[in-house]
């Protein structure tokens, strides 16, 4: 089989099942972020970080450009079908937290697998949606501890949930075996599995 | 599915999806810039009634969805309500501290959200899923193998979904057998989604790789639905503009409240 570049049918195939899975899980823990909501004290925020695991994992798996975007996407779109709300704010963001941990995994040109690289896209994938949080729900005129705390929880969200803990399923996931034939790894035959 | 709670099929069934996105985009815009709390809520009032209308799904339904919608729109908002400031105090508990102007911004973050969600329950109860990719490869020159790729996957959700149920039952079962870490907490989590990833990812590959022999790749073809732009969808804009255009009127005419800024 020849080397082709960029994404294989195969590859776009598994990135979106990826974000699909992760779908079902976001509209899970929707639930869970919604009980953490009326208190106002932005707890909720800690969980945040699990709206963009998908991104990160499924880079850690294919390690191929335009991947994080394409997951997310697709994460972000399932959760919309799974949950039947079409939500275009969801869908934004989706696409705008792609692609801030597409730009961090550009960085480090699609090959780094340390743990530090996950946090650091979950870190941008935390701060990017602020400035539109900041307009939509007029962050201008809240207590500014409130805001504090709200912004430290998202960062701290991001970099636990969406670093530390994607990379623990990604290692968990080598473990199992079925990363041999995905992505830059993929051996030349299509045995196995 | 969506057929079996239909009671009548309107014009909007038959706009193009990408229109609806695109008019989404855009009413979130809208709300976004819209400061006035009166405007808003003739917006959204006018919202409700247009997706009663014309999704066509029965009441029953809806109603439950409406529920929903009110319940996590008044939880989002909570934020504002107790915490943001303002001069006129209604209520102050511990750092609890509800003043006038808080509250009515409060309501103005939850029917911006609630006059999306009225947007979005209307395009997804009008809109077949493989007319949105459809529509994305034939008007977007989107690459067949994104599209394909999205539709098939999105057959493989009810499998996904089902997986998860079998394992929480399997582990129901197992429960007084092994160790409790393994089914909640952090260790629980991550062994769910391993489960749930591995077996998605082998059913991808093999799934790719008999699509690619097949020649589900990028290329010339032709396509067994066709969709395309019609006069629905000019008459699905008109209204959008109709209905933004006189919210903002009867806004500005009709004050309900004495506040014209929620800012």
């Amino acid at each position: 089989m020849a080397v082709r570049k960029g994404l294989t049918l195969t590859d776009v195939l598994i990135t979106v099942v990826i974000g699909f899975v992760f779908a079902v899980i976001y509209s899970l823990w929707g639930a869970i972020y919604t009980v953490l909501q009326p208190l106002g004290l932005h707890l909720n925020e800690l969980a945040y970080g699990m709206w963009f695991i998908a991104a990160v994992i499924a880079y850690l798996i294919l390690r191929k450009p335009g991947v994080a975007l394409l997951a997310e996407f697709a994460a972000g779109a399932g959760e919309t079908i799974v949950t039947l709300q079409f939500d275009v704010i969801l869908i934004v963001y989706a696409l705008l937290q792609g692609l801030a941990c597409e730009i961090i995994f550009a960085l480090f040109k699609y090959e780094s697998t340390k743990m530090m690289t996950a946090v650091y896209a979950g870190i941008a994938a935390a701060l990017i949606t602020l400035p539109i949080d900041w307009f939509y729900g007029y962050l201008a005129e809240v207590a500014t501890w409130n805001i504090v705390l709200m912004f430290s929880f998202r960062i701290i969200s991001g970099a636990l949930i969406a670093g530390v803990l994607a990379h623990l399923i990604y290692q968990a996931l080598r473990e199992t075996g079925v990363l041999k034939f995905v992505g830059k790894r993929k051996l030349n035959h299509d045995e196995g599995l | 599915m969506l057929e079996q709670i239909k009671n009548y099929h309107t014009f909007v069934d038959r706009t193009n999806p990408l229109t609806k996105i695109f008019i989404g985009i855009l009413l979130f815009l809208l709300v976004v810039l819209m400061h006035n709390p009166n405007q808003l809520f003739y917006l959204s009032l006018i919202m409700l009634i247009i997706m009663i209308i014309l999704s066509g799904i029965r009441l029953r339904y809806l109603a439950v969805v409406l529920v929903l919608f009110f319940v996590f729109g008044a939880f989002s908002a909570m934020y504002m309500v107790f915490y943001g400031t303002g001069e006129t105090t209604l209520f102050r508990f511990g750092l609890i501290h509800v003043t006038e102007e808080s509250l009515i911004r409060g309501i103005h973050i939850m029917m911006r959200g609630l006059t999306l969600s009225f947007f979005g329950a209307l395009v997804i109860f009008t809109t077949k899923l493989t007319d949105i990719f459809y529509s994305m490869m034939i008007q977007l020159k989107l690459k067949p193998k994104f599209a394909y790729s999205f539709m098939a996957a999105i057959r493989m959700v009810p499998i996904i979904a089902g997986e998860y149920m079998m394992l929480r039952q399997a582990r129901k079962v197992r429960k007084p057998l092994i160790h409790k870490k393994h089914i909640s907490g952090i260790k629980g989590f991550i062994t769910t989604v391993i489960t749930l990833l591995s077996q998605s990812i082998r059913r991808a590959y093999r799934l790719g790789v008999a699509m690619e022999a097949k020649q589900f790749d990028d290329g010339p073809r032709t396509y067994y639905y066709q969709t395309a732009f019609s006069k629905y969808d000019v008459l699905f804009v008109m209204m959008i503009i109709v209905i933004a255009f006189v919210s903002f009127c009867l806004g500005t005419e009709f004050n309900l409240i004495n506040v014209t800024d929620a800012r």
